[in-house]
């Protein structure tokens, strides 16, 4: 039986950790450098900008570009997917004594009505919506539009958004974090430079704070680096969703359990689908796959083409389009998973990237707006006159704020749900039940995870039954990865690190787990080689859940999502 | 209205996309007048009233012998502000793109770019642009005048009415900005037959091929139809093929008259880059593959067995 694991990639995390290489005159120097714009690394924008205008000093002192952030998308929210029903409880607390209103953020309007049904191949049955997933007072939201909308409100508090731009290397001298070096533009496909060949830079700051999303690159090598990996390893689900123009409205928001996830203990198919309306004209519908799967056949994208074809779901779409689609993981470790410490000198991890994720809630949006929140917080203390952030501790604060809130309280009810479901859909319902009865003590103590990768492979022969793309119902992976806006150029350098000499079954998972078409096995003469077309990739990064290793391509490239 | 069409040339000949734009302009009505830019052009300028041109002026000048935009912006700006154009219309080119844009910047003037059509539409002008993947067009207008467009290159077809036109020239002073870039060296890529831009006839090889050396049924096809030979980006990929012949996404989009697709699935990143052809055909052994829902004749079988009788009777008809 094959383990991903047994074929580790090509990749050593000490690659991408560095001295800062450019001259002083040619660095780009900023107070605090934030990695990635998403909610997390854009509330701490939004929140640094509200400090600062509550003492201007501390701009002066956080220098000439007090607030960067990074992002290797397109645009802000190129790079986002998100159901998303949205806690409102992040951003209340993030604008709170402020001139924005809750109303104001772009949405969907409120959650009015929602249900909970049980599919098998043929009906739908109602069930009771479990506590957990309950979303009163919550709202409906595109991530992306959403945070296209924060970007806003961080430019107007004074931060600087640089789009277009990859954050490959971890800049550290001694022990201390002191920025990232952008990644090169423009090299070939052997990584020679080409006419518009435009080298990375060395941005140096006071403080970086990783905001990267779901399997962060950056935060992958800090983690290894400054040895903050908690005492379990991070596990996730892949999601892949749609965006419908449907012909008439729905009115509530659906998830579904079950069909076409098979619920038997051998499988180990956690997972769900959820089906939501954004606005009178639109739904978007999405299926989410635990990546601890066994079966090397099960496609998160054909799943979702079948589910789409079931007569409860079809309905909803009937005289619809599909107009847009989307693919990411998710870290579902939750709790147990969490790094060790949330700081290194210098050195700040928030939301997705750090696995601030409720998994029975099927949300973090708050958890990464209440961190990076928190992290912009943690870093002006740091620089507080006479003090500097890259001694030992210096930015503890934040990992003891992070502790005092909601989020750590949450997370920790939950901690042993999602592991619960490694036994099937059966008993680890009952498990789950009874941690939601009890608040989280029972069952007792921390139950452990098992990386994603470390699950043997076994082959019951699935795919046979994906539906055939009808292209209007259902539809195959290269015109969903067009439909994502991925643009990438054919001749860019190959950013997947994946062993290609694998056995077949390994070579399958993964042809049949990416979303976009990356892999596909070839046979020749008895061996089985790996083909990858990187330019397919939308970063959804389930490759390095399940034995491969993303390392960011070149800034600007890679799906331009919109609606998701 | 008045209308300026931008005549690019190469090698002694107006291009076709150019004098497609020309035909089109005389079309729609009003004074179309051209204009040839270079160095020993005065010859080119007298063929454009063939295709609708009433006026073509011309700068003749050492500066404008190369390929490089500034200059030409110089003379553009210079022309349009003295006689007074309310439109400037453009074949898309990497020259052409350069050029409007940077016309568009010294005049202040909006430029809509990669359209697919022109209409009168209550006395202004409309621009149809493909949106979204080509999946909707959308109505563009302009603001202000000059209004400059930029027409996807196989948008019009050129149409010889048989007229003459009146050649002027005119002097152009340029700027020292304008003249502190320099050509080094130009290569062409070299190739036989038509470029896959300029072709009436594609015939384009995929993944259905099985082999790289099976491209020469392709070829052996494209020569008997006096055509192109294009490729996907799957064979691309795999260094079958050199990149200058991929179409789709993100290769080249063309539009010949016909368009013979051997061995291609027909994938959206590819339909993108032909759907607007005139007659496609597919070939394919998978009855199930896309492209047979948008081809206009289709095939279903081997093309080892197929292409070669085809080659065969083409040379049969041609002789």
């Amino acid at each position: 039986m094959t383990r991903p694991a047994e074929y580790p990639p090509p990749f050593d995390s000490r690659e991408f950790v560095a001295a800062p290489s450019d001259s002083p005159d040619e660095r780009i120097d900023v107070g605090v450098l934030i990695v990635g714009a998403g909610p997390a690394g854009l509330a701490c924008a939004i929140r640094l900008g509200q400090l600062m205008e509550d003492d201007p000093s501390l701009a002066e002192r956080l220098g000439e570009v007090p607030v960067a952030v990074l992002e290797k998308g397109k645009g802000v929210g190129s790079h986002l997917v998100s159901g998303a029903v949205v806690n409102p409880r992040g951003f209340r607390r993030l604008f709170r004594g402020r001139d924005v209103r809750i109303e104001d953020i772009p949405s969907f309007g409120p959650v009015q009505h929602e249900s909970v049904y049980f599919l098998n191949s043929s009906a739908a049955t109602r069930v009771p919506t479990p506590p957990t997933m309950k979303n009163d007072g919550n709202f409906l939201a595109s991530l992306s539009q959403l945070s296209r909308w924060l970007a806003e409100q961080a430019e107007a508090g004074g931060a600087m958004i640089l789009p277009e731009t990859s954050a490959e290397r971890l800049l550290v001298t001694g022990a201390r974090t002191v920025g990232v070096r952008t990644g090169d533009k423009g090299r070939g496909r052997s990584g020679e430079p080409m006419p518009n060949f435009e080298p990375g830079v060395d941005v140096t700051a006071k403080v970086t704070v990783l905001a990267e999303g779901t399997q962060g690159h950056l935060t992958g090598v800090a983690l290894d680096h400054f040895g903050l990996r908690g005492d379990n390893p991070q596990v996730w689900a892949l999601g892949v969703k749609e965006v419908w123009k449907v012909a008439k409205p729905l009115d509530r928001v659906i998830h579904t359990l079950g069909w076409p996830l098979r619920g038997g203990r051998k499988y180990r198919e956690f997972g769900g689908s959820f089906i939501y309306p954004m606005g009178d004209d639109m739904v978007t519908i999405g299926l989410v796959v635990g990546l601890d799967y066994r079966d090397a056949e099960v496609s998160v994208h054909d799943l979702l083409q079948e589910l789409k074809t079931h007569r409860f779901v079809r309905k909803i779409l009937d005289g619809g389009e599909r107009i847009g689609w989307a693919a990411k993981t998710i870290p579902e470790g939750g709790f147990v998973a969490l790094p060790r410490r949330l700081h290194a000198p210098g050195l700040l991890l928030t939301g997705d990237a750090a696995g601030f994720v409720n998994v029975p809630a099927l949300k973090g949006i708050h958890y990464a707006v209440e961190t990076g929140r928190l992290a912009a917080e943690a870093a002006v203390e740091a620089l507080r006159p006479g003090r500097t952030p890259w001694t030992p501790g210096a930015l503890a604060s934040y990992d003891r704020s992070v502790r005092d809130t909601y989020v750590w309280n949450d997370l920790k009810r939950v901690r042993n749900m999602r592991q619960a479901f490694a036994n099937g859909l059966v008993l680890g319902g009952a498990m789950a039940s009874g941690a939601i009865a009890t608040f989280g003590k029972f069952p007792p103590g921390n139950r452990p995870t098992e990386p994603d990768a470390e699950v043997e492979l076994i082959r019951p022969k699935r795919s046979a039954k994906y539906p055939a793309p009808d292209g209007k119902l259902t539809f195959d992976k290269l015109s969903s990865v067009y439909l994502s806006g991925n643009k990438t150029r054919d001749d860019a350098p190959n950013h997947i690190r994946v062993r290609t000499d694998v056995p077949e079954e390994l070579g399958l998972l993964w042809e049949r787990m990416c979303p976009a078409q990356v892999y596909e096995v070839k046979e020749d003469g008895g061996e089985t080689t790996v083909e990858v077309t990187a330019s397919n990739c939308v970063q959804c990064g389930a490759i390095t859940a399940k034995g491969g290793r993303l390392t960011p391509p070149e800034g600007g490239s890679g799906p331009e999502y919109t609606l998701t | 209205m008045t209308t300026l069409v931008f005549l690019e040339h190469h090698e002694g000949e107006l291009l076709k996309p150019s004098l497609g734009v020309l035909s089109k302009a005389a079309e729609l009505g009003g004074d179309v007048a051209g204009v040839v830019l270079g160095s020993g052009v005065r010859d080119l300028a007298a063929k454009a009233g063939a295709y609708g041109a009433a006026k073509v002026y011309v700068a003749d000048a050492p500066e404008l012998e190369q390929p490089l935009s500034q200059p030409r912006v110089d003379a553009l700006a210079k022309l349009v502000s003295e006689q007074g154009f309310d439109s400037v219309l453009f074949a898309a080119s990497v020259l052409a793109a350069d050029v409007a844009s940077g016309l568009s910047a010294r005049l202040g003037a909006g430029l809509n770019w990669d359209l697919t059509d022109l209409v009168q539409q209550d006395g202004s002008l409309i621009g149809k642009r493909p949106a979204l993947g080509d999946s909707v067009y959308v109505d563009v207008g302009w603001s202000s005048e000059p209004r400059l467009a930029l027409i996807r290159a196989g948008t019009f077809d050129p149409k010889e009415t048989g007229g003459e036109a009146q050649v002027e020239d005119f002097d152009v002073q340029f700027e020292d900005f304008s003249l502190a870039a320099t050509m080094l060296e130009q290569a062409h890529a070299e190739s036989e037959g038509p470029s896959i831009e300029d072709a009436d006839v594609i015939v384009a090889g995929g993944r259905g091929l099985g082999a790289p050396e099976n491209f020469k049924l392709v070829e052996e096809l494209a020569q008997a139809l006096g055509g192109a030979v294009a490729a996907t980006r799957a064979v691309v990929d795999s260094g079958w093929y050199p990149y200058a012949t991929q179409v789709g996404q993100t290769g080249k989009t063309v539009s010949p008259k016909l368009y013979i697709a051997c061995g291609i699935s027909g994938a959206i990143q590819h339909k993108v880059g032909m759907q607007s052809s005139g007659v496609i055909v597919a070939i394919n052994k998978d009855p199930n593959a896309p492209i047979f829902e948008f081809c206009d004749f289709g095939v279903v079988g081997d093309l080892n067995d197929i292409v070669p009788k085809l080659t065969e009777l083409v040379r049969q008809r041609k002789s």
